[in-house]
């Protein structure tokens, strides 16, 4: 899953030589081998040493305060997101719908790694939420549509299809 | 020919300074990474002058801004259609749906958001009188307007596609007034997700460099009465409305003064959108710095200048311009100089003397309207002079009446021609031709340059 994920990644910075990826113990944490010997471990790590490779720094924020949204978005994703229960989905989706009431992006006023990362981390959720749900987090599904329309990012994942007039009109706003 | 807005080579946009019409054409420049040039200041563009000269009409019949001159000589007015043009297929839309779509949200914008928003803010800006109707009916109209924004944005997070395209900087740059000037955080909080977007569009790097840093309304502008009396006087003196003489001018304004008392009546019963009263352009006008017209004093002529410049630049010297010049001079309200370069000994290369007869001319920009003439440069490398033949409305050197014109005119001299006399008819002949015997020169034609 990650796996997959970090090579789209790469393809999306447009990285042309493809790593090669293991992963380690039970929760298949991704390792990168570099060739000095040494080993970037777990995906925030990794991706950001992509974005570092690609000279695409602008993608971790181009402000500290950026810069620090962007963590706490990376921070999130594997914290809370990935692996999370049934439960918990349905909180996430409500915290992510509020905070993007007002945003276009994750972070700042452009796309950023954090929008990939959250991206690829919440598509088999989205992909399973039926039109009344979609509807509900409307503001999760605008921003997910937007970022899977995002030239180069979408690679190995279906698209998700969102429909602009709403079948639900009463249930938000 | 001379005139100012000849100089100006490569893509050129004229408009006066932050004109949110002509920020749409630099926002698709930006997109597209054409280098535009904007020609908004002195000497490359005065709005009021460089928009009325006869070259300029030539290519842009209606005089007004902005407008578009490109290297190859292709020319457009409307701003929409200038923006369309710069902008990349992105911008104007990939499928016959998108692009459909991007023209109607820059039709609603003309339409639908202009009127209101105009007739909301002018009065806030002093440029308008204050109609609390007015001002109200314009508010409920903004109101249903944001709220089919807000609804077209609940799902969507540019307004056609998944990109910014026209149809977002067209739409951004409409409601810039009214987002700068009114929308106070309580009146936009309804709005919530055209903020999102408005938002987002402002801090995209390609509108950010040209609308710089977007200051949000913090408290509703209310009507500034200050400034609207300030700005009043100034409507008495003849501006855009001016098409003859200075008379000609103050007639047609009174005309509208008139017209303007009547349709106020009516409009108080109906309350109709007084946005047409006067626009921004006229109030881009009356917020010139007030320089005093320093012909004011000078009684009516029956001789049109401007009329013997549009002959003088598109029909042949000798058989139409001349002929014409001598039927219609009047001597009375014009008077015709010779002026001679004091300094021949000084002009060693010829490209050093011309950049010295355009740069007074530049320097003379604002007597435009009231002078006109062709200076020659005579000889060649370190041995040429300068003279040439003005003709000046009034009976005097107009240079004493505008410090702004002393600069240059101590270096000349000059001496008033007696129009009716033998020598001053074959010296505007000459002059005006550039070609003759030339007899009090004693040096060949280099190049001639004419004030206009
Ligand atoms: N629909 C035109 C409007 C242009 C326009 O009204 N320009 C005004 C300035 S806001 C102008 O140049 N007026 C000068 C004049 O009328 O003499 C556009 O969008 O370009």
């Amino acid at each position: 899953m990650a796996l997959k994920e970090l090579s789209s990644l790469e393809k999306c910075l447009g990285l042309k030589k493809p790593n090669k990826y293991s992963t380690q113990g039970e929760k298949k944490v991704p390792v990168l081998q570099n060739n000095q010997g040494s080993a970037l471990v777990g995906l925030v790590t990794i991706a950001s040493h992509l974005v570092c490779e690609a000279q695409r720094t602008e993608l971790l924020g181009d402000s500290a305060e950026q810069r620090a949204v962007v963590q706490q978005w990376l921070e999130y994703r594997v914290t809370r997101l990935d692996g999370c229960s049934k439960d918990e989905v349905k909180v996430i989706l409500k915290e992510l719908n509020q905070y993007l009431e007002d945003k276009v992006y994750m972070a700042g006023n452009c796309f950023t790694l954090a929008d990939a990362l959250m991206y690829y981390g919440i598509h088999h959720i989205v992909m399973e939420l039926a039109v009344e749900e979609k509807e509900r987090y409307l503001n999760v599904t605008r921003w997910f549509d937007h970022i899977q329309h995002y030239p180069g990012v979408r690679h190995h994942l279906p698209p998700v299809v969102v429909l602009r007039n709403r079948v639900y009109p009463s249930s938000q706003h | 020919m001379y005139a100012v807005y000849v100089l100006v080579h490569g893509l050129t946009l004229y408009t006066y300074a932050e004109n949110w019409r002509a920020y749409k054409a630099q926002i698709a420049a930006q997109y597209s990474g054409v280098h535009l040039k904007v020609a908004s200041t002195p000497p490359a563009f005065t709005f009021g002058q460089t928009n009325r000269l006869p070259n300029f009409l030539n290519s842009f019949p209606l005089g007004k801004v902005p407008a578009f001159q490109g290297d190859d000589g292709f020319c457009l007015f409307e701003s929409n259609a200038i923006a369309h043009y710069l902008s990349t297929d992105a911008l104007r839309g990939s499928t016959p749906q998108a692009s459909a779509h991007i023209l109607q949200w820059v039709n609603f914008a003309d339409s639908e958001i202009i009127p209101p928003a105009s007739a909301w803010v002018f009065p806030t800006l002093g440029i308008m009188q204050f109609n609390k109707q007015a001002t109200e009916q314009a508010k409920e109209e903004v109101k249903r307007m944001l709220l089919v924004l807000n609804q077209h944005l609940n799902t969507r997070t540019f307004l056609v596609g998944e990109r910014v395209t026209l149809a977002d900087i067209t739409v951004v740059c409409s409601l810039l007034w009214i987002y700068k000037q009114v929308l106070e955080p309580a009146f936009r909080e309804p709005y919530p997700n055209v903020n999102r977007w408005f938002g987002t569009c402002i801090n995209q790097p390609q509108f950010k460099a040209v609308l710089g840093e977007v200051k949000l309304c913090e408290k509703m502008a209310q009507f500034d009465a200050k400034k609207f009396a300030e700005l009043q006087p100034k409507k008495e003196t003849p501006s855009k409305k001016e098409k003859g003489g200075k008379d000609a001018g103050k007639q047609q304004l009174q005309q509208h003064h008139e017209k303007k008392e009547k349709k106020e009546k009516k409009e108080e019963k109906k309350a109709a959108s007084p946005a047409e009263e006067m626009d921004e352009c006229e109030a881009a006008l009356a917020s010139e710095p007030k320089t005093k017209d320093p012909f004011a004093h000078l009684p009516k002529s029956t001789f049109v200048l401007d009329e013997f410049k549009r002959k003088y630049s598109n029909e042949d010297t000798l058989t139409v311009a001349l002929p014409h010049f001598w039927e219609n001079f009047d001597k009375e309200g014009y008077s015709i100089w010779y002026g001679e370069y004091r300094f021949p000994e000084e002009l060693a290369m010829t490209f050093m003397s011309c950049n010295l007869i355009t740069g007074m001319f530049q320097r003379l920009d604002k007597l435009r309207k009231n002078a006109f003439a062709s200076v020659i440069l005579f000889g060649t490398n370190n041995d040429s002079s300068i003279s040439g033949i003005w003709v000046f409305r009034g009976q005097d050197l107009a240079f004493s009446l505008s410090e702004d014109w002393q600069i240059d005119y101590e270096s000349y001299n000059w001496r008033k021609m007696d129009v009716d006399s033998e020598e001053c008819k074959t010296m505007v002949k000459e002059y005006f031709a550039w070609e003759g015997e030339f007899k009090h020169v004693g040096k060949p034609f280099n190049q001639g340059k004419v004030f206009k």
